[in-house]
């Protein structure tokens, strides 16, 4: 283990496994990964289903817990944390974006947006609640329910909460799986938006090439081992890997 | 997979149980009750039975008093028919019987054995016959000296005497002390307690004490051997054609009808509250259902997208609730008999019980099943036909579970049942019809489900966020959440708040009527009784009450103004009108007994008081009087004006009345009063009174003592205590005492009333945790989302024991509500009957505590579902498509 990874990176994993079941019917999702993801960068984790791509993220958001290696959040490993210090840092430190049922049924949009904060009994920072709101361009749809918004526009309120309470890291799994190509190119669009202007950190779970060509960065996961990554991907460089990993 | 579809069976079969816990409760209720009446009849009965055994017939006076309830008091026969009866050929022995309840067995503690409102206290004269002897002695020997008693085991034990022992007595003649020479018991071997306190005396003293001077209740009669008891009867009867002879049969049969339909009141009354249980677990039984066809709905598209017709779905919903209805029947059967079990071991340290386990009777079986199956499917038939409605599209589409709103036709349908609900309740209230009660219980029932299914809902939302709206300031999102998760669903939330608001409204009815009561009772006999002090005693048997001499010796108080004392008596009215009353509710003929009929002429039983006009009108504000109390000479009486108006009395008719001593006398109406106080509507002269009436009854009931002015009260009451200083269930009471003293009794009755509703509270609080668990299942997604984004395990209990604490709340402030208008209503025609004496009250304290307890209930309501939610495997919660 090395401390420069702990000092640049804002999440990553150290031979992360994480196995289901026992003898003949043992699955590794994840087989001894180590990765990071580095402050204010754009990162997608592609593969197909089964990869580990989903289970890797639930171990890093702290959903899940690895059967051995660690995961980290900026300077506090997880393995390390009870599950009422898990929550805190969920709520602190990490925001969600989920494929669908982003929002609570019951609550405006705004409530929604500052949900984790006024669940820790925080004042939002307006400032900032302002920018991400305009950037999103929410600000007219702020009293709306969210049966009362389209499907795009529900899954931009759920980034905005994601970045209201101005997390170390912001995850996203599959955000544009439910949505058109339209509404899902937008989200996208505002998603590296987030992370180029404001500074966002952002791990994006998915496996559509055309989304992942929006990141900084694509790791390639199958059978629980990453297989390989890309630095300023294109839709067409990751299908063709993706060809590739296939065969 | 065989592991998952035994799973998923297995996982129904708990849902099955939770769903009929309620009808299990209430059947458990029922089949309880049923079982242990039964246990207790036969149990009574076989004691009553083992009492006369030895009874071959009984000769007993044709003139009776019927004291309600099918009580009836006969007249005493003289001590010289004893001598008669025994020369009758078939007799082998014939002795008089002294029975009574004039006294009462004081305890080593100085305090009266028993209650009012359990068996009697009875005294006995010891026969010298072991046959006809009621119950054997075990221990000592039978009561020689006019100073010497015998107790039944069982009541020595609770007095604490032992043999040897002086014991207390208080009776009529105030206290007297006995030496305890023996202890008898019924039974073969005299093991048997039954119930009843036992007070065997040599036959002069219980003479005395029975207020039977050269006199006996009855005559029994052993016959000789070979003679039938029917032959013995005929030859009595034939002998001594003006006294009535009933077979020992007979006479032990009478007795134990006596018992048994006092144990069918208490059961109808007891079993009432287990059919209010049942009423609120319909309620339970058709939300779960609505709730489980609203979660289904993609399952039941399915089905119908594949080909199943709406009967098939219908039938299936049915079928489950037949199942629930079945299987709950079947464990409220086994809870009724572990219950009946439980309430039988409390019974017998009354009273010896039959040994063994309860068993079911046939009868009680069926009505488990065709309540239970009945309830449940009824319930159920709704939610059913909901689901048929359900279009395949469904299926496709991805519509949200259970969406209510109120619908137009639910308002209209909602104000019918409401107007006809209050129509009902109206005809009750106005006595019309042959059963008014029965008319305003479905009037109550249509109110309270038309509240439910259209105000309910109405209500539901706004008063749920109205309910947080104080606990919202800043950035409270907890309370928030709550309040938009009971607003969410209207029409569930309302039905799951209607459970709890039936036994609230039948609570805050009761409470409001007995504060009303109460607060009557006190102003009643503040502005009608003008007295200082008021002798009173604590029991009511037939033949206690305050020695005669009190009063007299309460006159030579120094200070004492006046002392006049009121007695009591049954009565029968026999004139023209009562005689038409009584014909339309006159009960089954009765079998005509040897010898001479009961000699009552057909007529309506009521009671009167025996008053001194002289000193009576001057503690008693009855009025304005017509008539003078001078007029109340001997051979008059006083009614009460509405009565002699009912039966078309004017001053100086002649009013023929039926005394069981006396027979029929016409009395000449002298006076009538506006009203009656202390309920009494007819008054005799005490003379008049004293010269009619059995002994047992000339004893006071009280006596009102009125003191000089100026006057020191405190030493006049000093002086009054000394007169009933040894009569411990005798005692002076200033005016706030003596109504306490009034309303006591009632309290005692409250708290078991209080106590039986609990089970329709217990029932809906079940509602509440069923419904809780089953939304909490609903928004696993929601829930798994929450915590992810940060909510802790104890926020998100928080939040489910919020939304249980304003749905109590709800179903409370609505039963309040209810309870308060049904009271109102009643108010009003009890004042229309007796204007100026009710006053409503509203006992404010007390509806305050119902609410904070309706809500600490939701929290325990909260606990298992709140605990469930914040359990949730978070990951499964957010990652489930």
């Amino acid at each position: 283990m090395s401390s420069t990874q702990t000092d640049t990176a804002a999440a990553g994993s150290i031979e992360a496994s994480k196995i289901y079941g026992e003898g003949d019917t043992e699955i590794r999702a994840l087989d001894e990964v180590t990765v990071s993801f580095e402050t204010s960068r754009f990162t997608a984790i592609m593969g197909p289903s089964g990869s580990g791509k989903s289970t890797l993220m639930h171990c890093l958001a702290g959903l899940d817990r690895l059967s051995s290696g660690r995961v980290f959040i900026g300077d506090t490993y997880l393995d390390e944390l009870s599950e009422s210090q898990l929550t805190e840092l969920r709520r602190d430190k990490i925001g969600f974006v989920f494929q669908a049922f982003n929002l609570i049924p019951t609550l405006s949009a705004l409530e929604n947006i500052t949900l984790p904060m006024d669940l820790a009994g925080r004042k939002p920072n307006k400032e900032w609640m302002d920018t991400v709101i305009d950037t999103l361009g929410m600000r007219p749809r702020l009293e709306h329910r969210p049966s009362e918004l389209s499907g795009g526009q529900q899954q931009r309120v759920a980034v905005a909460r994601a970045l209201a309470s101005q997390p170390q890291i912001v995850f996203a799994d599959e955000p544009t799986g439910n949505l058109d190509s339209r509404a899902g190119t937008d989200l996208l669009d505002f998603m590296s938006h987030a992370v180029a202007d404001l500074g966002q950190t952002i791990v994006m779970v998915t496996h559509d090439p055309s989304a992942a060509a929006h990141s900084d960065r694509v790791i390639f996961l199958a059978d629980g081992k990453i297989r390989d990554e890309m630095i300023e991907p294109t839709a067409d460089r990751v299908l063709d890997l993706m060809k590739q990993l296939g065969d | 997979m065989f592991k998952v579809a035994l799973k998923d069976i297995l996982a129904r079969k708990r849902r099955l149980v939770t769903t009929g816990l309620a009808i299990i409760l209430g059947i458990a209720f029922l089949t309880g009750t049923q079982v242990l009446s039964g246990v207790l009849k036969n149990s009574i009965e076989s004691l009553v039975g083992t009492a006369y055994v030895g009874f071959d017939a009984v000769v007993r006076s044709p003139d009776e008093q019927d004291l309600g309830f099918g009580q009836k008091l006969r007249s005493p026969v003289p001590e010289s028919l004893a001598n008669e009866v025994d020369q009758v050929s078939g007799v082998r022995n014939a002795l008089g019987v002294v029975e009574t309840t004039s006294a009462q067995l004081v305890g080593t503690n100085g305090k009266i054995v028993g209650s009012n409102f359990g068996p009697p206290t009875i005294v006995y004269n010891w026969l010298e016959d072991p046959q006809l002897q009621v119950g054997k002695l075990i221990e000592g020997r039978q009561p020689a000296a006019l100073d010497e008693i015998v107790l039944d085991f069982s009541s020595a034990k609770d007095a604490g005497y032992k043999l040897g022992d002086q014991v207390t007595i208080s009776a009529q003649t105030g206290s007297e002390k006995f030496s305890l020479v023996g202890l008898m018991g019924l039974g073969e071997n005299g093991d048997l307690a039954g119930g009843a306190k036992m007070l065997h005396f040599t036959t002069p003293t219980a003479q005395r004490l029975g207020k039977l001077p050269e006199e006996f209740s009855y005559i029994a009669v052993a016959a000789e051997e070979g003679t039938s008891q029917a032959t013995l009867a005929n030859g009595l009867a034939a002998a001594l054609p003006d006294e009535q002879i009933v077979t020992g049969e007979k006479f032990t049969r009478e007795n134990q009808k006596s018992v048994s339909q006092f144990v069918d009141i208490l059961t109808t009354f007891v079993s009432v509250f287990g059919y209010v249980a049942l009423f609120v677990a319909c309620f339970i039984i058709y939300n779960t259902f609505s709730i489980l066809v609203a979660q289904r709905t993609k399952e039941t598209a399915l089905l119908r997208a594949i080909g199943a017709k709406r009967k098939q779905v219908l039938l299936a919903i049915v079928l489950e609730a037949v199942l629930v209805g079945l299987v709950a029947s079947v464990l409220g059967l086994i809870g009724g008999v572990l219950l009946a079990s439980v309430l039988k071991t409390l019974v017998g340290t009354f009273f010896t019980v039959q040994p063994g386990i309860p068993t079911l009777s046939a009868g009680a079986v069926a009505t488990a099943f065709i309540v239970g199956v009945g309830v449940t499917v009824l319930s159920g038939l709704v939610p059913a036909w909901r689901s048929t409605k359900v279009p395949p599209i469904a299926a496709l589409t991805d519509i949200s579970v259970d969406r209510s709103s109120v619908s137009r036709a639910r308002v209209i349908w909602g104000t019918l049942f409401l107007l006809g609900g209050i129509a009902l309740l109206a005809l009750g209230l106005a006595d019309a019809g042959p059963n008014p009660l029965v008319l305003f219980g479905c009037g109550a029932v249509l109110f309270l489900v038309s509240v439910a299914v259209v105000l309910g809902p109405l209500i539901a939302a706004p008063f749920s966020r109205f309910l947080i709206w104080p606990f919202t300031r800043g950035s409270a999102i907890t309370p928030r959440l709550a309040g938009e998760n009971a607003a969410r669903n209207p029409r569930r939330t309302a039905a799951t708040a209607a459970a709890l608001t039936i036994g609230v409204t039948l609570v805050t009815l009761i409470a409001v009527m007995a504060s009303s009561i109460k607060a009557s009772v006190e102003s009643t006999v503040n502005s009608t009784i003008s007295a200082d002090f008021v002798i009173n005693s604590s029991t009511f048997s037939i033949g206690t009450g305050i020695p005669t001499t009190a009063v007299v010796q309460a006159r030579q108080v120094p200070g004492v103004q006046l002392a006049s004392p009121v007695r009591f008596a049954p009565l029968r009215l026999t004139d023209e009108y009562s005689q038409k009353q009584a014909a339309t509710k006159s009960g089954p003929a009765q079998a005509n007994p040897f010898g001479a009929p009961d000699a009552a002429p057909p007529g309506e039983d009521t009671f009167v008081l025996g008053i001194e006009p002289q000193t009576y009108f001057k503690v008693n504000d009855v009025g304005t009087l017509q008539g003078s109390p001078k007029d109340m000479l001997p051979g008059t009486f006083g009614a009460e004006l509405k009565e002699a108006d009912k039966h078309g009395w004017k001053l100086g008719d002649k009013v023929p009345m039926y005394f069981a001593r006396t027979g029929v006398q016409e009395l000449e109406l002298a006076l009538t009063f506006d009203q009656g106080s202390g309920g009494g509507s007819y008054l005799l002269p005490l003379e008049t009174f004293e010269a009619n009436v059995l002994a047992l009854f000339n004893t006071d009931f009280v006596v009102y003592v009125k003191a000089e002015p100026g006057a020191d009260l405190a030493q006049v009451r000093t002086q009054l205590d000394a007169i009933v200083a040894d009569s411990p269930a005798i005692s002076v009471q200033d005016l706030g005492e003596f109504a306490d003293a009034q309303t006591a009794p009632f309290d005692t009755f409250l708290a078991v009333v209080y106590g039986l509703l609990g089970l329709a509270v217990i029932i809906a609080l079940i509602g509440i945790a069923n419904t809780l668990s089953l939304s909490v299942l609903e928004r696993t997604r929601e829930l798994g989302l929450l915590r992810a984004v940060g909510m802790s395990r104890k926020q998100l209990r928080r939040t489910v024991i919020g939304e249980s604490m304003i749905i109590a709340v709800l179903g409370t402030v609505i039963g309040l509500v209810i309870g308060i208008i049904f009271s109102f209503a009643l108010s009003v025609v009890i004042s229309a009957d007796s204007p100026g004496l009710f006053k409503y009250t509203l006992p404010t304290g007390q509806l305050v505590i119902i609410t904070i307890v309706a809500a600490l209930a939701g929290v325990l309501a909260a606990l298992a579902p709140a605990w469930r939610a914040s359990r949730l495997d978070v990951l499964k919660a957010v990652s489930s498509v």
